[in-house]
């Protein structure tokens, strides 16, 4: 083989297209609008440093102090207030995260577990919930209390994810819930990190996935629904936990179809991505489009479908260093919008896409259900491709799970030597 | 609070709240009325009561905290092990939505309610105010869908998506809709109804001929019901000529997205030279941040044709 020839991609678009439609309509108003207030804050040739302290400090506000009240309208959230600030320390200062925090982090999602159906629900006291359940077994994989992991009655939560199951190979989010591509995600993560996956679980599924591709080449919440970059990370990545993903991808999804979607989500002058056809940048689309690049490179060179980044990273680094930090502290949606966990989580997690590449590796674990998805490496991007100044680096995860890398693996693994 | 003032509550322990012990992770201050009313909410639920008191407590609970699910769906089981009456309840969700627009799990519950009703009387007029104020909100667009399908109410679909895309050509939602409507029925649409969606689209393009929304609709019906993309080829040549290539004028070239599906209608034909020129407009002029994904059409598209020498 050819020595690779890595081209110089490492550019930032600053100018908006030269062809503008003049029909105003509130779609391009709110468009212009934003793309004024990012140009604002985009300085040609400079790129601000990660104001990393002030990041830290904002993140650790949930492991020091009560949560204003204001925070009530996340209170069947629980678990995701503590797994966003912990992933998203991990990343960026995992010195930070007190040495005492294993427990108290598995005390705190232990209190979430219903009585009665034995998988994680918002809050202390409220049903189960899948995607309580993914933040929750995600924060007690970053926790790496091995205690806790003991603890956690397994065959309650394989009842729970099976009572989710619909007749249609989807899943719902909790009894009398929404049927959606977020539910069949987190059940899957969650099956793989306790090491429950089994074929009875997973029947019909990646059918059911399928069918929310939309015309447009993205993926919508369920089939017929609009495609939205959300629910294409949690479609995409659920083909990855359901098998090989050099084989699932290319056979369930119009793969053409969905990368010139996913491309045409960023935007010049911003840089960032959008979530939608005609909706605007917005930061936490970093993690969630930007996954989905992270999934793809892993895939795209063993199919023979080219190396190269299919978008630029230069272009979302200026989006989330110029455009997506708060002074305050924090990460947020846009210019003019406030820090909060939610972005925080998944605009540093972008950020890590970025900054490194990942690959699948064909083979690196024995090919089994629950073993797809922890079968993933990384190595720091090209420098040819993205500068990343020293100041700025972060730390690597795992695409599929965005988990701090090693986390998913080494809980799947404590479960499996049980087998 | 209604919930107190209107029932006795003398026989109820309320459950304080386990966060998880005295240092737990992310705590909340809760204003005193909340953290109350969830005291009770928890009481009343481990003995799953299902009666009037419990029903105006999750009211309560609900315009304190419209997010939280475990409320809604234990108010749903009240409503039908009470047997209330069920389009009263539709009103309330009608103002809780209008107070709440944002809220999602309105819609879940309002999906159980409605089937259980079997009767969509009140749904398309409270989906219109719905999306009024947010044109793009995606569970209410999603609700319509399970409605529609539901109640069979295809007539009025695609004209309503005509009025909304004449307010904003660009409304995705609105596009996605139309193609749900067109295509999401049992019956495969006629030729006719085909043509009419083309000619329409293209009738939106010539308004804001950078509109993804409507490009992606076009040659999503177009692959949908099995016309070759070709077909476009003399409508998108009327807005970018790339043919004087590099020193074509800016005012051959009026769209964008034209460019991409004439690279695409090219490459079709295996004409690489063209569509390459195409793309390399895109990517050196007119859609540049998404250089990296032109070149590699471009060096795809080569490359398969040099494979197949």
């Amino acid at each position: 083989m050819a020595a690779q020839y890595i081209p110089e991609i490492n550019k930032v678009h600053n100018q908006e297209s030269p062809l503008l439609d003049s029909l105003v309509t509130e779609t391009s108003a709110a468009q212009n609008g934003t793309a004024r207030s990012c140009e604002g804050l985009i300085l040609e040739g400079q790129l601000p440093v990660l104001n990393r302290s002030a990041h830290s400090q904002f993140l650790q506000i949930p492991l020091k102090l009560a949560l204003p009240s204001a925070f009530t309208g996340l209170d069947a959230s629980k678990p995701w207030l503590i797994y966003w600030p912990l992933q998203a320390l991990s990343l960026i200062d995992p010195a930070s995260i007190p040495p005492d925090y294993s427990a108290r982090v598995s005390a705190s999602i232990f209190a979430c577990i219903s009585d009665t159906e034995g998988a994680i629900g918002g809050g202390n006291g409220q049903i189960a919930h899948l995607a309580s359940t993914y933040a929750g077994v995600n924060a007690l994989a970053i926790s790496g209390d091995t205690k806790a992991w003991q603890a956690l009655d397994r065959n309650r939560v394989y009842q729970f994810l099976m009572a989710m199951k619909c007749d249609d190979g989807g899943f719902r989010m909790h009894h009398g819930g929404e049927e959606d591509v977020r539910a069949v995600y987190c059940a899957l993560a969650t099956a793989t990190l306790l090491d429950i996956m089994t074929e009875e679980l997973v029947q019909g599924t990646i059918e059911w996935v399928s069918r929310c591709q939309t015309y447009e080449g993205g993926i919508g919440g369920a089939p017929d629904n609009e495609a939205h970059g959300g629910y294409a990370f949690c479609g995409l990545a659920s083909l990855c936990l359901l098998g090989n993903p050099l084989e699932v991808i290319p056979e369930y999804l119009d793969l053409e179809n969905f990368v010139r979607w996913l491309s045409a989500r960023q935007y010049q002058p911003e840089g960032g991505f959008s979530g939608r056809s005609n909706k605007l940048v917005d930061g936490c689309y970093s993690w969630w489009v930007g996954g989905c690049w992270a999934l793809l490179e892993g895939i795209m060179p063993s199919l023979k479908m080219g190396w190269v980044p299919l978008w630029s990273k230069a272009d979302l680094q200026k989006y989330i260093l110029c455009c997506c930090q708060s002074p305050r502290g924090g990460l947020r949606d846009k210019p003019g919008k406030s820090a909060d966990f939610y972005h925080s989580c998944y605009v540093l997690s972008g950020l890590s896409v970025v900054q490194h590449r990942y690959r699948y590796v064909d083979g690196a674990r024995e090919k089994t259900l629950s073993n797809w998805s922890l079968s993933w490496d990384y190595s720091a991007e090209d420098s040819a491709v993205v500068e990343v100044s020293v100041e700025n680096q972060i730390g690597a995860l795992n695409p599929v799970h965005v988990l701090p890398w090693g986390v998913a693996e080494k809980m799947h693994d404590f479960y499996a030597a049980y087998r | 609070m209604s919930y107190i003032e209107e029932f006795s509550w003398d026989d109820i322990t309320p459950i304080p709240q386990n966060d998880g012990g005295n240092d737990a992770i992310a705590p909340i201050a809760y204003d005193d009325d909340y953290r109350i009313a969830m005291e009770y909410l928890r009481a009343v639920m481990k003995i799953e009561e299902f009666s009037e008191r419990s029903l105006k407590l999750t009211e309560d609970v609900i315009l304190m905290n419209a997010a939280h699910y475990t409320v809604w769906q234990y108010r749903t089981r009240i409503l039908f092990a009470l047997d209330k009456d069920l389009e009263q309840e539709l009103v309330w969700v009608e103002f809780v939505g209008q107070k709440f627009p944002k809220n999602y799990q309105i819609w879940n519950h309002r999906e159980v309610i409605v089937n259980k009703l079997d009767n969509p009387i009140r749904e398309l007029p409270f989906i219109e105010v719905m999306l009024e104020i947010d044109t793009k909100n995606y569970h209410v667009w999603s609700y319509r869908q399970w409605l529609v399908r539901r109640f069979d109410l295809w007539a009025t679909e695609v004209p309503y998506t005509t009025i909304m895309i004449e307010q904003d050509v660009r409304n995705n939602s609105a596009w996605n809709h139309r193609f749900f409507a067109i295509f999401g029925r049992k019956e495969v649409p006629s030729d006719e109804v085909v043509s009419d969606e083309i000619e329409f689209t293209k009738a939106a393009i010539l308004k804001a001929p950078q509109n993804t929304s409507a490009w992606n609709y076009l040659t999503g019906v177009m692959k949908k019901s099995g016309r070759p993309l070709s077909d476009l080829e003399s409508f998108c040549l009327t807005l970018s000529n790339p043919s004087s290539g590099f020193k074509t004028q800016d005012l051959d070239i009026t769209s964008a997205r034209s460019l991409e599906v004439l690279a695409d209608i090219y490459a079709e034909k295996q004409d690489i030279p063209k569509a390459s020129l195409a793309w390399t407009l895109l990517a050196e002029k007119y859609d540049t941040v998404r250089e990296n994904y032109w070149n590699h059409r471009k060096s795809q598209a080569t490359a398969k044709i040099l494979g197949a020498f």
